[in-house]
């Protein structure tokens, strides 16, 4: 595969597509505002003293839902495309995505377990309810990753092989596990469940977010850094040895930033399917296969995507709103299957 | 040219008349999110305030066309903000809290009532809302006429008892080609069993899945089951096709098979299920003909 893009174009048109997007993400909404009130609002929310009552509506709407909703797509849809990148490197199959190593259904069995169980508790507290859905999805997500790495090692080596039969394995006995909470849940719990199975980016609130953008931010300065690492990788585990690359602790930064980001993101978001498969495909595709290209190029265009669903996913049904991960599953699938059979061929 | 300057003045006349109405009254617009409660507040006259509905609001008909927030559970503040609503009522199911929290923090009260299948809570809800929508009158009426009518329903089940003992009923919730799910102990479901003189024969709490053989071996003796299409006997065929079994109970040999709207089981208590009841109870004693003459179930 060779570049299509240059690199420095391909930067450009990313960081405009971002800008677009972060800018409907924040001008757009079931509540139009004209554009002027959003100017001054946005002003006025970064301290610029600005006269205004009038627009303490807007001021409203744009810092307490769509900044916040922003941010968190943003953050998610980086985090969710460079995990794609970095499994996909690390397993040198295009068609992992970052469910492959159990940290998507982890966190699905945390979250089913937060859900239900603080149902038939009598209900926790409302105020910590969104808390501890987090907080239970992110610790799932850790270990059940945590889990199958620990299997994957034998004699001080990983076998990644083992790591992937394991992480199908462990799924499976996670989904197992959902579906007894599932069955053991009452209606409302169940729908909630369902709800949150689809990821929305509704109700993101700045507590919940600052924890996720922390380990975003963490995941988006240190992934890139293995950049060269992971090209190395691309030609073999041995031959990466050869080169000088420590591989095994390689797999492990790999796999700890992998639980660590998508863990957060999925606890904020709950599950959005095909964001970490597609992105990092559609970037090879364009600029080819060098990991100091694909990696920021994939965090700008998943957090673009991400931005994009969500615009049309609160858009589209107002005043109610489509889960994102329909969204983004109605553009995935169909994206994936066409590069299924284009390979073919 | 004359009648042109006629239609202004009396546009004109329109226009000015209604903005004095709205100034002497300033208008609330209401967004309900739970079926039950939006019946009520349509019974309380509060119709023409809605401006929003989620869901699970079905009923009546005339609501239908409101613009639709979605799943009570999954509000989306934006959405709520967009309907410019002054005042958001609905069950404790409501939800996500943040979301709750910004249409608050946007000056929209939130009330929250209560969901539970009893009439402390019915009463206290029609209370809350009459006081809300400034006719608490009519609130007391609806909520002393709603009592009167269990009242004469206990009669009337209590009388029909002598000749005849309660009978064994199960309740089936199913959407077509699931597995249907029976209700039990804390469902509206339950309540409305029980008002209607029946005994529920699941011992659970809230909606569980049976197994074809489970629901067996209740052995019920009146199967009532919800229609969502509300197609009577062809939906009782289709449940029996899709459940063989339940064809060997006591319940379809005497075929006592009835059906429910689905729509009455949501968000606790509602104003149509007196009727339901009375339909209900009607079907457990049919021995009751003579007795129907005399008194009849809850009028």
């Amino acid at each position: 595969m060779r570049a299509i893009v240059q690199p420095r174009t391909l930067f450009t048109l990313l960081s405009l597509a971002c800008a677009l997007a972060v800018w409907l993400s924040l001008a757009l909404g079931p509540v139009s505002l004209p554009l002027l009130d959003t100017l001054r609002a946005g002003l006025r929310l970064l301290g610029v003293p600005l006269a205004g009552d009038d627009v303490q509506q807007a001021e409203l709407i744009l810092g307490q839902i769509r900044v916040p909703r922003t941010l968190l797509g943003l953050a998610v849809g980086a985090v969710l495309a460079l995990s794609g990148v970095a499994m996909q490197g690390l397993f040198r199959n295009p068609l992992a995505d970052p469910g492959l190593v159990g940290v998507s259904s982890g966190a699905a069995l945390g979250a089913a377990v937060a859900i239900v169980a603080g149902a038939s508790l009598g209900g926790l507290p409302p105020a910590l309810e969104p808390y501890l859905l987090s907080i239970c999805a992110f610790a799932g997500g850790l270990t059940v990753t945590g889990i199958v790495y620990r299997l994957g090692r034998r004699d001080g080596q990983t076998s990644v092989g083992i790591m992937l039969l394991a992480g199908v394995a462990m799924t499976a006995l996670a989904g197992s596990i959902i579906g007894l909470f599932t069955y053991l849940a009452d209606d409302a719990a169940l729908r909630t469940l369902t709800f949150w199975n689809l990821g929305t980016l509704n109700g993101a609130s700045y507590v919940r977010l600052w924890p996720l953008l922390l380990v975003c931010a963490a995941v988006i300065f240190w992934l890139p850094r293995r950049a060269t690492a992971l090209n190395a990788l691309l030609l073999g585990e041995s031959e990466a040895r050869h080169l000088g690359i420590e591989v095994e602790k390689l797999k492990r930064e790999l796999i700890l930033c992998i639980a660590l980001g998508v863990g957060a993101a999925v606890a904020a978001a709950g599950l959005i399917g095909f964001v970490g498969l597609i992105v990092p495909h559609l970037i090879r595709l364009v600029a080819g296969p060098d990991h100091r290209v694909v990696l920021p190029a994939s965090a700008l265009a998943g957090a673009s995507l991400l931005l994009f669903a969500d615009v049309f996913a609160r858009m589209v049904l107002a005043p109610a709103e489509l889960p994102i991960g329909i969204v983004t599953a109605f553009i995935g699938a169909p994206f994936f299957l066409f590069l299924l059979v284009r390979g073919r061929t | 040219m004359r009648s042109l300057s006629k239609l202004t003045a009396i546009l004109a006349g329109l226009l000015l008349s209604q903005l004095a109405s709205a100034q002497s009254q300033p208008p609330q617009r209401w967004v309900s999110a739970g079926g039950a409660l939006t019946e009520w507040v349509v019974a309380l006259g509060g119709e023409s305030h809605l401006v929003g509905i989620d869901t699970t609001s079905q009923h009546p008909e005339s609501i239908k066309s409101l613009p639709s927030i979605g799943y009570q559970r999954q509000l989306s503040s934006e959405g709520i903000l967009s309907l410019r609503p002054n005042i958001l009522v609905g069950t404790e199911e409501m939800g996500p809290p943040t979301v709750l929290g910004q249409l608050r923090s946007a000056g929209v009260k939130v009330e929250v009532l209560s969901a539970s299948a009893d009439m402390t809570a019915l009463q206290g809800n029609l209370q809350k809302l009459g006081a809300l929508l400034g006719d608490e009158p009519r609130a007391r009426e609806l909520s002393e006429h709603y009592a009167k009518q269990l009242d004469t329903q206990h009669n009337w089940v209590a009388q029909a008892q002598q000749y005849q003992p309660a009978p064994g009923v199960i309740l089936l919730v199913s959407h077509a080609g699931a597995a249907p799910m029976v209700a039990g102990v804390g469902t509206v479901g339950d309540w409305l069993i029980k008002q209607a003189g029946g005994r529920n024969l699941a011992t659970h709490t809230g909606y569980k899945i049976f197994s074809a053989e489970a629901m067996t071996g209740l052995n019920a003796d009146v199967l009532v089951f919800t229609d969502r299409a509300q197609n009577g006997a062809s939906s009782r065929e289709a449940l029996l096709r899709e459940n063989p079994l339940l064809a060997s109970t006591q319940a379809a040999r005497d075929s006592r098979l009835i059906e429910l709207d689905p729509t009455l089981l949501v968000g606790g208590l509602g104003p149509r299920l007196p009727d339901a009841m009375k339909t209900l109870s009607k079907a457990f004693y049919p021995a009751t003909t003579t007795l129907n003459a005399k008194v009849s179930p809850a009028q």
